[in-house]
């Protein structure tokens, strides 16, 4: 992922490393987002398979979208995602699955979104330059011996690899899904006019499954996965 | 609950008596501003409540309904249900209510109502007898019902219920108090409405403010039947204080909202059945997807020098026979050149006053007929390189050519299309009449059955060979010469036509029915047409602007590739007997051959062997070409 901004030096006051170093982040989740969305779309087969292509992300061959409706409907939702994540505005993301024929949900992500306090953050002005040919996001530089940007692609690559292999244990699909992204967002928030307030949507009669964290400098995410419990 | 004392509020604010509290000088009808920002959670696990207040009180008012109004904790507050008004029996109230609302055309819905009142009619009966006297005022307001129209149209469902009960208890109150007044009365029942569900600031005055105008909605309950009750059921939208205090109650944070990304996600192309996927084979086999498209050659294996070649669009003057020779026509000479061997040979001069306008193999591949600028046709043996007859019959050249057995279409540029025994001395066995200018593209298909014709007169005609006196199909809708014809080798009533270079366009159809099939725009002239053998696929040459091949895929027309073939227009191409390679001789004098179609190791002919050239190319072996 190309860094679009300077690495913050240490000369710059703590405020403004702050910021870039939450604006990094929010970017890294951001991505996160945009994979785990694309890779639970295709590994619980709500797209069909040829509708994906791989890209190599995380040292894994992550499936991405090729279908331009997709990929824009996706793009879409990132892109308001990442204003209000810059915002941190956002507790939590979900994916929900809805069945096409019943209209039930049956199956539900949920990534919650901590934001670390500003306390955490201090340290990060005494960082030194970041390493410019490492392509992680600016924020990596500064807090580089707080969390480098090898330990938390190590950490979301394991998630990936828990969700991939979520599949053994979640009940089957029946093929016929449709999907809905939800987020919790604060009440202050500015909402475009695509976004309205809808219910949660919980998976009725769900069993949940705590799934794996990864955390940033600035955030950290958890991942719980619920789904029906057969009948 | 919280609820019904939140509730009664959004009545009075009907009355206008909010515009106070609220917004000044608002309208009573618009939602208030305020209210979408809040949110409250109900306390139900599986649902949430979002900003609405539409939400937020209809679950209140499920839930109250469901419950009972009698639990809400303002009751308590609002103290005992001694009253002297002996209409108030509450039980009988809240079925009233529920009853009641429903007919009204009111925009509220019933169940925003109902809590409301209840409510009201225990609050109400405690405080009774002390508001009275505020409540005529409240009568007044409610006027409009009758005569006091100079209430503000806010007037509504509170006051008016309120009046009415009052009428019943006292009508003779009404005149006293003024709309104004009653409007602030209401304001301030509404005031301690809200109070009743946290610790209360309220003025006792207040209380008993509110108290009244409950009482006054009680007592509508009771007159079910007035009209007042059209305006109780709207329910005004909330105020943030009353959010608030709901959320309290339900121990929910407003601080957030849920927000769904409202359009709808695209449609899946199909149902999928995940099984597959988890089940699939490591390697992709019969792949749809574009990153598996079979790879084509785009350098030409060989190139040969085509000097004098006419540049003549009209003109057929390439061909490959199942022999393995490659025939071209060279100005006045005829040249066969061997691909087996890589030799070549001139088979024939004509004579200096015309040149050869096209030259065809025959089936079996050891004769080469020739048509010339002046009609004559000549039949070669080229293993004797010998000319075994000639045939005349057309006065112009002849420029296409095509075999059928034994027997020879020849087309000029009358437009005529003879049929020639070549056994017989009378060769001439039938002759076709459709086309009315130059005929350039003639095709049969490799059974016999039909023949294919293409002209300078933008016509396609489609014959019988049974029935040649006129064609079975005439088809219009090329807008320019049709040179390239073709039969799909493996559904044999397939027939794609290429139009010049105004049309540009590849026709597909049924010859059984006459129906096109489809069609694509190529975007330049279609010199040739030839379908694979080996593939679902057709190739196309172009001569103006592209000079390209093109392989297209049948049926889904998708262009597999573009090899930018010549650097100027090919006029003329022809398939190896094995259907791999496809030869093409261009303006620019050259003679090039494409691996276009290339075999895979093991796969085989898609026509397993028809009649003619494709039967003999089965059995021989890989073309080599040196």
């Amino acid at each position: 992922m190309p860094s679009a901004m300077p690495p913050p030096s240490s000369r710059e006051d703590k405020s403004k490393t702050h910021k870039l170093a939450l604006k990094g982040s929010s970017k890294t989740i951001v991505e996160f987002f945009d994979f785990a969305c694309n890779t639970i779309l295709f590994q619980r087969g709500v797209y069909p398979p040829e509708d994906f292509t791989t890209v190599k992300k995380y040292g894994l061959p992550m499936m991405t979208s090729c279908d331009d409706q997709v990929k824009a409907y996706i793009k879409k939702i990132m892109h308001q995602l990442s204003r209000w994540m810059q915002k941190s505005k956002i507790s939590k993301l979900v994916i929900v699955i809805t069945s096409k024929e019943t209209g039930e949900h049956v199956e539900r992500w949920q990534f919650d979104v901590n934001v670390f306090s500003d306390a955490s953050k201090s340290k990060a002005a005494s960082a030194g330059p970041a390493d410019k040919e490492n392509s992680a996001p600016a924020e990596e530089g500064a807090t580089a011996e707080q969390k480098t940007d090898d330990v938390v692609q190590k950490e979301i690559q394991a998630l990936f690899r828990q969700i991939t292999g979520s599949v053994t244990f979640l009940p089957m699909l029946d093929g016929n899904c449709t999907f809905n992204v939800l987020v919790y967002a604060d009440a202050d928030s500015e909402v475009p006019l695509e976004w309205g307030d809808s219910d949660a949507k919980e998976v009725k009669n769900a069993e949940k499954v705590m799934l794996r964290s990864f955390s940033t400098n600035n955030h950290r995410i958890d991942t719980v996965v619920s789904y029906r419990l057969a009948e | 609950m919280a609820t019904t004392s939140v509730l009664t509020p959004l009545k009075t604010r009907r009355d206008g008596i909010f515009s106070t509290r609220l917004a000044g000088g608002r309208a009573p009808m618009t939602p208030s501003p305020k209210t979408p920002r809040t949110q409250a959670v109900v306390p139900e696990p599986s649902e949430s409540i979002h900003h609405g207040n539409a939400n937020l009180i209809s679950r209140f008012s499920r839930s109250v309904s469901k419950t009972n109004v009698r639990d809400s904790p303002k009751s308590n507050i609002a103290t005992r249900p001694s009253r002297g008004s002996p209409r108030r029996v509450e039980q009988a109230l809240s079925d009233y209510t529920l009853t009641g609302t429903a007919p009204r055309p009111s925009t509220a819905s019933s169940a925003k109502n109902t809590p409301s009142r209840s409510r009201g009619s225990r609050a109400g009966s405690a405080h009774r007898t002390p508001k009275r006297t505020q409540s005529k005022v409240n009568y007044t307001a409610a006027d409009r019902f009758i005569p006091n129209r100079n209430a503000s149209e806010a007037i509504t469902s509170t006051g008016a219920a309120v009046k009415l009960g009052e009428n019943d208890h006292t009508p003779g109150r009404r005149p006293k108090s003024s709309a104004s007044d009653g409007s602030a009365a209401l304001a301030a029942g509404a005031a301690s409405a809200f109070d009743f569900g946290r610790p209360q600031h309220t003025s006792s005055t207040s209380d008993a403010a509110a108290s009244l105008s409950l009482e006054g909605l009680r007592l509508n309950d009771n007159n079910e039947d007035d009209e007042d009750e059209a305006p109780r059921s709207k329910a005004s939208p909330n105020t943030v204080a009353y959010q608030q205090s709901v959320a309290e109650a339900c121990g929910v944070s407003i601080k957030q909202r849920i927000l769904a990304f409202k359009p709808a996600p695209p449609e899946s192309s199909r149902p999928i059945d995940l099984r597959s996927q988890y089940n699939r084979p490591l390697k992709p086999a019969a792949a749809s997807a574009s990153q598996f498209r079979r790879r084509v050659l785009t350098a030409p294996e060989r190139v040969l020098d085509a000097p004098g070649l006419v540049d003549d669009y009209y003109l057929n003057l390439l061909d490959w026979s199942s022999g393995n020779q490659v025939a071209i026509g060279l100005e006045r000479n005829v040249y066969v050149w061997s691909a087996e061997s890589g030799s070549v040979h001139s088979l024939l001069e004509c004579p200096s006053d015309t040149y050869i306008a096209s030259v065809k193999w025959s089936g079996d591949g050891a004769y080469v007929a020739a048509g010339l600028g002046t009609g004559e046709v000549q039949i070669w043996d080229v293993e004797e390189q010998t000319k075994l007859r000639s045939m005349h019959g057309h006065d112009t050249r002849v420029s296409v050519m095509g075999w059928n057995k034994h027997l020879l279409s020849t087309g000029a540029r009358s437009g005529l299309v003879f049929n020639h025994d070549v056994r017989i001395a009378q060769h001439k066995v039938a002759e076709l009449v459709s086309h009315t200018s130059e005929v350039c593209g003639l095709e049969w298909r490799a059974d016999g059955a039909q023949l294919a014709t293409g002209g300078n007169d933008n016509l396609v005609s489609i014959w019988d060979a049974r029935q040649l006196t006129a064609p079975k199909f005439q088809k219009t809708n090329h807008k320019a010469a049709i040179k390239a014809l073709a039969w799909c080798p493996w559904q044999s009533n397939l027939l794609a036509t290429g139009g010049g270079s105004h049309d540009r366009h590849i026709h597909f159809w049924n010859t059984t029915s006459g129906a096109r099939v489809n069609s694509i725009d190529t975007g330049s002239q279609v010199t040739s047409l030839r379908w694979s053998m080996g593939y679902k696929e057709l190739v196309s040459s172009s001569g103006f602007p592209d000079n390209s091949l093109s392989i297209w895929s049948y049926p889904t027309l998708v262009k597999n590739i573009e090899i930018p073939a010549h650097e100027s227009r090919v006029l003329h191409s022809a398939l190896s007997p094995d259907g791999q390679m496809l030869a093409t001789a261009a303006a620019d004098e050259s003679l090039k051959f494409w691996k276009v179609f290339e075999k895979k190791a093991g796969s085989g002919n898609l026509v397993g062997g028809g009649s003619g050239a494709s039967a003999k190319a089965g059995l021989t072996k890989a073309t080599t070409i040196r």
